[in-house]
């Protein structure tokens, strides 16, 4: 008797715990909506205020990572989800989210940015050497060890490039592209922030490296006091990142994460992309900032739209760290 | 009968939170073409590498351990305690901190690096096992030797090391598990690109949503452990821990002709230990535009660049905080009472059957240890997800989950200090007509007061610094003081590194002082028995 009523006890304490959080849901006028994002992800005061206003709905913001890293946790955590909404998966990893049915309707584009390499204007000019214009060129012995990327198993725009170069060089010829690279002495970093803001000479850090894959627009974000951009974009090998935002299969909240959805499609938020996220907004009506046109141009000819990432990418990613694994 | 119904509490806890995700992991790990996984080229490589670091890691602590142990535990000079504070220091560090300690030189090979790091933390280890048994050795046969001619060098080759053999197993067994189950070192400072057993679980599952590949290898992983410990138990027989000093006899002054153990006891606290830690409390001090003050500090009360957290440094320590307080009161409860419930004597018939009992008892409260925090953090995501237990949702699963991992240390504390402690106080309290409670309360919790100051700080240690659960449930504002560490150092734009700093800076001086509070406190008249602690 005595074993039994412990058992029944310790038991409904667990039960007890474990649906401690889950006392809010059935609120008929949800007052405020959860949207999952990658770490970039920014909303404004004024978005916030703005959604506030027109809906009386608060947004609170989960940072989840990288865009992987979330779609990765949005898929393990699909039957108690974390969130009602999220924003910021790309199209390299809507398959992902597709494939494992983690959305309630469809993916919905909000912006797109394209991942290019950048180069430090002043370091070349003081070298007198030619800045590379083609990612082939990074492979040239004239450009041996200047150029740093990111981990693309840790990494979204490490791992466009590894699609754009798959696109460029073919499925089988990326693996020697990888190798050249790494016989040309290219640096690894974990992610983009560690390229860019530490081993990137055109950046905060003054690091070592005047070559670093970054956005083609992180060249607005350079601009010195003269008034002119200290880095520049290669507009080569660049790869188009789109990024969707959803409802989230068995969301506590869905109406909200649906209006919140519609309004990331509209012109409050779409403004405040280029400013906040480094991104071009997906309506294209929305004016870009001044910088902009002059110092952060879309790329002309992006690649990789023909690729089938998500069946692709775990083999990718194994060749890939076959060439750069440290052990 | 009564006894089992006592133990419900504790098997409850046990069998739910760990051997009901343990069974997950391996329906989920069988499932899969597991030898297909085992062998793959990355896979076997990350097995290797796991293997070949912890047992090079294990060998350079053992190594740069013997004469540290013979200068700081078998000698005696002036500054040894403060000395044996500062080795100490790292052992108890979040290891998340230990690997923003050496970030700082990152220029170095990788690897390199990881084994340093590792033999940073663990060096304490090999010290203290080590010479909590060489201090106890008697010097008369050593002398003896000596007067018969044989040199310094082949006296400890044939008199002393032998002597040893069991503290330095005991602590080998021990380094290289915590090097082969190391997660947060190996993820930091490879920077993506060394792959352990531990980071390709973590991969597999979080990366890749393989589940059946990270299941196979936790599994792999749990084997890999327990055959470490079972192999450092059969050895020691659990009688050697590395908080057994006897500080009681005298210890000769350290002299001239210990010169050698000296310069290399002396260099190795001194650019192992102490470089790593001054870089950084120096580097809390630079802004990123590289002036110096208290900027980065300030910071703190804020989010990070561009609002990187969730919740600034200040609410994940209080989540830190809160959690700890939670899993450390769990795991000393649930300890405490199953080490009260084995340590009880054995009466009446079927001594043998009890003994049994026992004995599995035992060994199923304490495989929990064998397990790393990943696995069973990937345990926890894919059992209590949804089905009858959805507890991921919940915060409280953070807690649940430290008090798991603290759960065999605080046994293997109470355990053997209530058995020391004997059965006669027992008899004559229950002659003066005293019940079990009230003999508890009054006279055995008090005996072994010191036992459970230790075990509550082993459990708070372990709390405080664990990542690898953390890592993949704690989401948002659940975050922990170790998983926003790891937020910053994986984004250090701008302001983000220097608080990443800031805050191991603050970690290291607070452990510092605790541990300098617990070696220069006085020692209690009466101490347990040397083999309470192991």
């Amino acid at each position: 008797m005595q074993i039994k009523r412990i058992i029944t006890i310790a038991a409904a304490a667990l039960m007890a715990a474990s649906s401690l959080t889950a006392c809010s849901t059935g609120d008929a006028t949800p007052t405020e909506v959860t949207v999952v994002t990658h770490d970039s992800a920014v909303f404004t005061d004024e978005v916030i205020a703005a959604f506030k206003a027109e809906t009386g709905i608060t947004i609170k913001q989960i940072k989840a990572g990288d865009a992987g890293a979330m779609t990765n946790k949005l898929v393990l955590t699909k039957d108690a989800p974390i969130g009602d909404a999220f924003f910021g998966i790309d199209n390299t990893f809507g398959g992902v989210a597709l494939d494992n049915q983690i959305i309630d309707g469809e993916l919905t584009a909000v912006d797109f940015g394209d991942v290019c390499l950048n180069y430090d204007k002043n370091w070349f000019a003081a070298k007198a050497l030619a800045a590379p214009t083609t990612i082939a060129d990074l492979i040239k012995p004239a450009y041996k060890g200047l150029t740093v990327v990111s981990n693309p198993t840790s990494s979204s725009p490490g791992l466009a490039f590894l699609a754009a170069t798959v696109s460029v060089y073919g499925q089988n010829g990326f693996e020697q592209y990888w190798q050249d690279l790494k016989n040309n002495g290219v640096k690894v970093a974990a992610g983009w922030e560690d390229a860019y803001f530490t081993d990137f000479s055109g950046s905060s850090g003054k690091g070592a490296y005047p070559i670093v894959l970054s956005y083609s627009s992180s060249p607005a974000f350079e601009v010195r006091e003269d008034g002119i951009s200290q880095t520049a974009s290669i507009n080569d090998g660049c790869f188009r990142q789109i990024e969707y935002a959803g409802v989230l299969k068995n969301a506590k909240n869905k109406s909200a994460a649906e209006k919140l959805v519609k309004f990331l499609t509209e012109k409050t938020f779409q403004k405040s992309l280029p400013d906040s996220m480094y991104v071009y907004p997906v309506d294209t009506s929305v004016a870009l900032p001044e910088a902009w046109a002059k110092w952060a141009p879309a790329a002309t000819k992006p690649v990789g739209e023909e690729l089938s990432i998500s069946a692709n990418r775990k083999t990718w990613l194994e060749q890939w760290s076959a060439i750069f694994s440290a052990n | 009968m009564k006894r089992l119904a006592l133990w419900a509490g504790p098997l409850l806890f046990v069998a739910v939170l760990f051997y009901w995700p343990l069974g997950s992991i391996i329906g989920v790990g069988l499932s899969g073409d597991w030898l297909q996984t085992l062998v793959a080229p990355q896979v076997s490589s990350a097995i290797w590498f796991t293997l070949w670091q912890a047992a090079l890691s294990t060998a350079i602590c053992i190594v740069l351990g013997i004469p540290g142990a013979y200068v700081l535990y078998r000698k005696r000079f002036s500054g040894q305690k403060l000395l044996r504070a500062i080795i100490t220091v790292p052992l108890v560090l979040p290891t998340i901190v230990v690997a923003i300690s050496f970030s700082s030189f990152r220029g170095l090979p990788p690897i390199l690096l990881i084994i340093v790091a590792h033999v940073f933390v663990n060096y304490s280890i090999a010290v203290r096992t080590i010479g909590g048994v060489w201090a106890t050795i008697d010097n008369e046969t050593e002398e003896a030797a000596e007067l018969a001619g044989a040199g310094r060098f082949r006296t400890l080759i044939s008199i002393t090391l032998p002597q040893l053999k069991t503290a330095v197993v005991s602590a080998g067994a021990l380094i290289f598990l915590f090097c082969a189950t190391s997660y947060g070192i190996i993820l930091i400072l490879g920077g993506g690109l060394v792959n352990s057993v531990e980071t390709e679980i973590a991969s597999a599952a979080t990366l890749f949503l393989d589940l059946p590949k990270a299941a196979a290898l936790a599994i792999l992983q749990t084997l890999l452990t327990i055959a470490a410990f079972a192999f450092s138990e059969s050895i020691t027989k659990g009688a050697i821990g590395i908080e057994q000093v006897d500080e009681g006899g005298p210890r000769p002054q350290l002299d001239k002709r210990d010169w050698l153990a000296t310069a290399v006891t002396f260099t190795t606290i001194a650019l192992l230990t102490l470089m790593p830690i001054l870089v950084v409390l120096v580097r809390a001090f630079v802004h990123a535009d590289g002036g110096l003050g208290l900027a980065n500090f300030v910071n703190l009360a804020g989010r990070g660049d561009r609002d990187l957290l969730n919740i600034s440094v200040g609410q994940a320590a209080l989540n830190t905080l809160r959690n700890v307080s939670i899993s450390t009161t769990i795991s000393i409860t649930l300890g405490t009472f199953s080490a009260y419930l084995l340590s009880r004597p054995i009466r009446g018939k079927r001594v043998f059957a009890q003994k049994f009992v026992n004995r599995v008892l035992d060994i199923g409260l304490l495989l929990p240890m064998g397990i790393s925090s990943v696995v069973l953090g990937f345990g926890f995501l894919i059992t209590f997800g949804g089905g009858p237990l959805p507890l991921r949702s919940s915060w409280l699963i953070v807690p649940l989950v430290q008090a798991l991992m603290a759960l065999p240390l605080v046994i293997r504390l109470v355990y053997p200090a209530l058995i020391s402690i004997g059965n006669d106080h027992r008899e004559a309290a229950s002659t003066a007509g005293a019940n079990a409670g009230q003999t508890w309360w009054h006279i055995e919790s008090r005996m072994i007061r010191t036992v459970i100051v230790t075990a509550i700080g082993y459990a708070l240690v372990v709390s405080i610094g664990e990542f690898g659960a953390a890592s993949l449930l704690a989401y948002g504002d659940q975050a922990t003081l170790p998983t926003v560490l790891y937020a910053l150092i994986s984004r250090p734009g701008s302001t983000n590194y220097g608080m990443a700093m800031a805050v191991t800076a603050i970690l290291i001086s607070m452990t510092f002082v605790l541990v300098s509070a617990v070696s220069f406190r006085k020692k209690p008249q009466h101490r347990p028995s040397q083999n309470a602690v192991s």
